[in-house]
């Protein structure tokens, strides 16, 4: 095994460098989960085989990247250092692609459109999607091989290490904790804080501590934690060792969710390069600190997430929080004080030390007379799904407004549709409504707003949507992942679960919105760990924002939105021409009427599966 | 300590105490399902919250675990805190409207009938409302994982593995007895006991004394009998090559800390009774063997127990707890005794130390006290029957012979032997140093079995609380004790439970070396069993008939009278000057306060001398009472009369008594 000194770091950054400069181009492909699901890498080997071909493969580097984050436009090359965005693209391209590189030209129907300007936008940076975007914790991301240590190493990893080998563990933390830095993974507690809580009960109680690195990721739609592992691994060991050292531990864990299969695959990668470079295991750096990871694999229970929870399943117990009154950092896994920091939290670290932590408290939002904890810095990850043009992973800094993500990230509403609220904070999070469009996205904003930042999950929801149905849905996925222990936490869902059941087949009674709101109030006062707690969120901002849909379900027994088959019947308006296509369609033969002439459709025999709605061109099926 | 107010009451409390400890020392009921003392707070039925004033914030907690470490102020029936009780109390009663406990609760709280209706409802009276007693119960008093939580969330419930019948449950009734709705029960009652809710009671006691007490006792549950090393060498009783001395400076290097941290690791019972709420046996894991057939093979090990790290670390002068538990693997694979290994290679070794044997007499072997490589020879020796080792194999009382036969020593030297031999009726003793108690004399030299602690434990009694000070005091308790300890093997059971952990208030009866709770437990057990009411004294009845039959039979073998209970001199007294110089002070102190002998200008040797002569005297005036208390003739025989009173006056007994 090689060890390393800081002097050979940088000596195998510029050899990296200069050989990537060697190049004339490099050729991205992303290599992403979704990108890999479009078969990216065999775009990839077809890539290398046409260069090889032609001769070229000494003039252009084909790099398999991390997720690039247009996870809508997949699979995707990046041509750089030109920066040019080439989406959609299939193999038979390849030698066109290879042409028009030679003739520094373009392939104009693998570019990106903008729709609003109609034009087509060659390069990257100038596309709204990426202009928006502030990288710090995907600085890397889709710029270079994540199973290459060598890659990382030439953009700087492990430099940050390099630089806080000589530093006191206090300042390795007030750094930390100057930086402003607060948990990724929805708490939003100050990193350097818990840092130094740990730090503090290892020195008084003269115990080794640990730390662990939370990727279970169990959100409905967020793919986070995921991508920054498959995009850059190494900057979430950077991040750990650099904590280790801080708080002085020999040993670090990363519990990473089964369902995860590439991440895992190239954290792996990573940890063995980086112990083959000695900057994991005995004597790191030549400077007799030792610190191994460990990587334990969690079988996909959403309140593993849960700190607690998360240690006990990494003790081989049942994955069920227990009380939190004494902190992990007190005393956590194996009794002994424990950091738990998400993915992105880690990721953030050696950025923090590379430019500094006033750099860091420089961007993002909040009032900077108050001190950096009261604040939001930085930047954060979000996964942008649901009714969005641009589905995709997306890093903004904080206090950017919703309606900037949406509309200039996000590229606004497909299908000519309205926006109707936005759920961000996971699961357990909450929907925002049009009028909070302008709110800016930090901790303390969303929070006070009834929703959370969360880990980073935002579902964009058009005016197709019924609130109640979405409360209903989350309430449902909570149902089913709620450990069960305590009694708020198992018995509400159940029941708000049952009501909004009800209220969604139109059985819904009025009382039941003070009975929700009471339920709702002793789950989050009374459940034994965030999940409980913040369980009710859906029904609560719901109901805070839309509490008018609720009342068409309960009073009117209607569903404006037209989603809850109970409370809807389908029928033709004069519109139809008779062209029989959705009589053809229906399943169930509901739907009669002679060619060219209007059609009826039989609502006893209707099974209201919306696919007659799909087929008509002439707008004539209704919705009531 | 700490001071905080409950409701507008101060009190002071450790730190760490969780605020229902906190409150029950004030009176203060605070509404609990899932708490128990006997377990760890769960946390699960959070019907405990109140309310807590920390500085300026106030926050919701559950009392039962939540520590108290700054000085806050709780309320226990703030507004908020009985409304979210009240609807915890509502949810738990839409889905077990028919539970008595919640039905209670409920309508303290002033519930009747639930606003929600919940689909999962379960109208048993019986239901199982998944407050988690049983499943920490289980694991935490009895130390199974017989039964568990299974499935999310609505799907929650409590389940064997896999949901069949696991065969480990031996039906220790806990997980029933704990729970607080009847939804477990038993079925079949192991044994068939004519009154099982009084078994139930008295049983629930021990495990309840298990649960809260152990730790602060024995810690049988954390080590087990090794826990007695480190009180042994404070009292100057673990024998220290071959029973000379009682301590060493070493011993700490055998302290069972040093096992619990380094090799006994896995905190876990070895399932020697599963089910067993004591659970004392433990196991080494992953221990790499040096030496033998299995060299370099990692294998598990049982114990060790006190007996084998007195035996084959201090008694042979090695202090290394790595020698300890190989010795102690090699004698379980080879089916030795770790006790009769360790005394008898102990007998070995002051003998090559004293020139009776040699290199050349043991083939090799440099038998000094502390030499492992040796110590390991002669056990493989003995396991393979080759060598040395099957001399050794055969026990001091055949030792004895053999060296006296074979290596034709001198009168001296074999009665050095005798001295020092430390076996009874052939049996080695095993690992107390007895020196200074004379009732444990009688303990190990009227025990029928031979040389063994089991049948009278009264060093303690005898030297260190001087409760039995008086020749009829010594002889009454070498008569209760083994009567007493004699009714476990009659009944099966194991003795460990009845005192090495005790009622939390055993020290203010009126003879705590009885442990009355317990006794008046067994009776009780008895009594429920079978249905035939006994009382303490019918106890000890059934033992006696049973102990004077076997004493019969002993002295029809050979093993039955004065002559057989002869001890050791190193049992009673120092054998050597040097034995008597390492504790002059305390010698020379009984010789002038105990025996008026003027000890001026006498030489070590001298005193020596007439110490034993003394002790000697003293342990055959200790037979005397003994035997007149249990019943037999001046030789240590039963008498006839004595059988008849016990009704064990058989034919065959009393033609072997005719005999005497």
């Amino acid at each position: 095994m090689k060890k390393l000194t800081p002097d050979q770091i940088k000596r195998i950054q510029e050899k990296r460098t200069n050989e990537i400069r060697k190049y004339k181009s490099s050729l991205m492909v992303c290599a992403g989960t979704g990108c890999v699901s479009a078969d990216s890498l065999t775009l990839k080997e077809l890539l290398e085989k046409e260069l090889r071909k032609n001769s070229l493969q000494d003039k252009y580097l084909v790099v398999p990247t991390g997720c690039n984050g247009f996870c809508a436009q997949g699979p995707i090359l990046v041509i750089q250092p030109e920066g040019i965005f080439y989406q959609k693209v299939s193999p038979e391209l390849i030698p066109e692609i290879i042409e028009n590189l030679e003739n520094e030209t373009y392939v104009e129907k693998l570019l990106f459109q903008d729709k609003e300007s109609n034009t087509l936008i060659p390069k990257m940076e100038n596309i709204k999607f990426f202009s928006k975007q502030r990288l710090i914790a995907l600085r890397n991301k889709g710029i270079i091989d994540p199973e290459n240590i060598d890659d990382s190493i030439a953009r700087g990893a492990y430099l940050s290490l390099v630089k806080i080998m000589d530093m006191k563990p206090e300042d390795i933390i007030d750094e930390v904790k100057n930086s402003g830095l607060r948990g990724r993974g929805g708490g939003g507690f100050p990193t350097g804080k818990k840092w130094e809580v740990s730090y503090n009960a290892a020195k008084e109680k003269k115990e080794i501590p640990y730390i662990i690195c939370n990727a279970d990721e169990g959100d409905p739609g967020a793919f986070m934690d995921r991508s920054i592992i498959e995009a850059d691994p190494h900057t979430v060991i950077e991040g750990m060792i650099i904590g280790a050292k801080a708080i002085g531990t020999a040993a670090g864990y990363v519990y990473i969710r089964k369902e995860y299969p590439l991440a895992l695959k190239r954290l792996q990668i990573a940890i063995e390069q980086a112990k083959e470079y000695g900057l994991l295991g005995e004597n790191i750096l030549n400077s007799g600190f030792n610190f191994e990871i460990y990587v334990h694999r969690g079988a996909g229970a959403f309140v593993c997430g849960e700190s607690t929870a998360l240690i006990a399943s990494i003790g081989g117990k049942a994955g069920e929080p227990t009380a939190s009154y004494i902190y992990p950092a007190e005393t956590g896994f194996k009794g002994k004080p424990t950091i738990v920091n998400n993915v992105e939290t880690w990721a953030n670290i050696p950025v923090i030390f590379e430019k500094g932590a006033n750099w860091f408290a420089s961007i993002g939002s909040g009032d900077k007379s108050f001190s950096v904890h009261k604040r939001s810095t930085g930047t954060k990850v979000f996964s942008l799904v649901g009714d969005i043009e641009n589905t995709g992973l997306v890093e903004v800094p904080m206090g950017i407004t919703l309606r900037e993500i949406i509309y200039d990230i996000g590229g606004g509403i497909p299908n000519g549709r309205d926006f109707k609220a936005i759920q961000t904070g996971g699961p357990s999070g909450g929907c925002l409504p049009k009028s909070l469009l302008d709110l800016a996205v930090d901790f303390d904003t969303l929070t006070e707003a009834g929703s959370m930042m969360g880990s980073g999950g935002m579902i964009v929801m058009d005016d197709k949507t019924c609130m109640v149905d979405v409360a209903k849905y989350f309430i449902n996925f909570l149902k089913d992942e709620s450990c069960g222990k305590c009694t708020p936490c198992r018995e509400g869902l159940i029941t708000l679960s049952d009501i909004l059941t009800k209220i969604t087949a139109g059985k819904g009674e009025e009382k039941y919105l003070d009975l929700m709101k009471e339920l709702a109030e002793t789950m989050e006062i009374a459940s034994l760990c965030a999940l409980g707690q913040t369980a009710a969120n859906p029904v609560l901002s719901t109901i805070k924002y839309f509490r008018e849909e609720y009342e068409s379900h309960i009073k009117d027994k209607k569903c404006p939105a037209g989603i809850c088959k109970e409370l809807i019947s389908y029928s033709i308006n004069e519109n139809c021409t008779g062209c029989t296509i959705c009589a053809k369609k229906c399943p169930v033969e509901a739907i009669s009427g002679e060619s060219k002439e209007k059609h009826i459709i039989d609502k006893n025999k209707c099974i209201k599966c919306n696919v007659c709605y799909e087929v008509c061109k002439f707008d004539a099926i209704i919705i009531e | 300590m700490i001071e905080i107010k409950i409701d507008g009451k101060k009190i002071e409390i450790e730190k760490g105490s969780t605020i229902l400890e906190a409150a029950k020392k004030l009176d203060i009921t605070i509404p609990a399902i899932c708490s128990r003392e006997v377990v760890e707070a769960y946390g699960a039925c959070r019907l405990c919250v109140v309310d807590v004033k920390e500085g300026d914030q106030t926050g919701m907690v559950t009392s039962c675990n939540y520590p108290i470490r700054n000085e806050i102020e709780v309320f226990t029936q703030s507004d908020r805190v009985k409304k979210t009780r009240k609807m915890l109390l509502e949810m738990m009663l839409s889905r077990w409207p028919n539970v008595n406990l919640i039905k209670k609760f409920a309508e303290e709280y002033g519930i009747t009938k639930p606003r929600m209706i919940n689909p999962f409802v379960d109208y048993s009276e019986n239901a199982c409302i998944l407050c988690g007693l049983c499943v920490n119960a289980c694991e935490e008093i009895v130390w199974e994982k017989i039964i568990g939580f299974a499935g999310r969330g609505e799907n929650r419930r409590v389940v064997m593995p896999f949901e069949k019948h696991y065969d480990a449950c031996i039906g220790c009734s806990t997980c029933a007895n704990i729970c607080p709705t009847g939804a477990i029960y038993m079925t079949d009652i192991p044994n068939h006991p004519v009154d099982e809710k009084r078994i139930d009671k008295y049983g629930m006691k021990i495990t309840e004394q298990m649960a809260l007490l152990d730790d602060q006792q024995c810690d049988m549950r954390g080590i087990g009998t090794a826990h007695l090393t480190q009180i042994m060498n404070d009292y100057d009783l673990l024998p220290t090559t071959n029973y000379r001395f009682g301590s060493h400076k070493e011993a700490d290097k055998l302290h069972s800390d040093v096992f619990k941290k380094k090799y006994i690791t896995q905190g876990l019972p070895d399932g020697c009774w599963l089910g067993c709420t004591m659970s004392c046996a433990k196991s080494a894991d992953d221990f790499e063997l040096k030496t033998g057939p299995y060299k370099g093979h990692k294998v598990i090990i049982d114990g060790p127990e006190y007996e084998t790290v007195a035996g084959c670390g201090a008694n042979l002068g090695i202090f290394n707890p790595e020698f300890v538990l190989e010795a102690n693997f090699y004698c379980d694979t080879y089916g030795i005794d770790t006790i009769s290994y360790a005394t008898g290679l102990a007998f070995a070794m002051e003998c090559f130390e004293n020139g009776i044997l040699d290199k050349e007499r043991t083939g090799g072997l440099e038998l000094t006290f502390g030499n492992e490589d040796a110590a390991f020879e002669i056990l493989h020796q003995m396991g393979r029957g080759q060598g040395f080792g099957i001399i050794v194999g055969q026990g001091i009382r055949k030792m004895k012979k053999i060296y006296a036969k074979k290596f034709n020593l001198s009168h001296e030297q074999i009665q050095f032997m005798q001295d020092i031999g430390m076996e009874c009726k052939g049996l080695e003793y095993s690992e107390y140093v007895t020196k200074e108690s004379l009732a444990m004399q009688g303990g190990y030299g009227l025990a029928l079995k031979g040389a063994q602690h089991d049948e009278a434990w009264l060093i303690f009694m005898d030297m260190v609380n001087n409760q039995i000070p008086t020749f009829e005091d010594k002889a009454e308790a070498l008569h209760y004790f083994p009567m007493f300890r004699t009714w476990f093997g009659l009944m099966g059971l194991c003795k460990l439970p009845w005192n090495d952990v005790e009622p939390a208030d055993n020290a203010e009866t009126d003879e705590p070396a009885k442990v009355p709770g317990h006794v008046e437990g067994y009776v009780n057990f008895f009594s429920a069993m079978t249905g035939k009411e006994i009382d303490k004294h019918e106890l000890i009845r059934q033992s006696e008939r049973v102990y004077n039959f076997q004493r019969v039979f002993n002295f029809r073998l050979g093993y039955g009278n004065r002559e057989s209970d002869r001890i050791p001199y190193r049992s009673a007294g120092p054998v050597t000057v040097e034995e008597y110089e390492s504790r002059a002070e305390r010698y020379d102190k009984q010789l002038i306060e105990k025996w008026n002998y003027n000890i001026a200008g006498k030489t070590s040797k001298e005193k020596r001398d007439h110490l034993r002569k003394m002790r000697e005297k003293d342990y055959q005036h200790l037979c005397d009472v003994v035997y007149k208390r249990r019943g037999w003739d001046n030789n240590g025989v039963p008498t006839i009369e004595k059988m008849k009173e016990l009704g064990m006056a058989l034919p065959s007994v009393v033609e072997v008594l005719k005999r005497v």
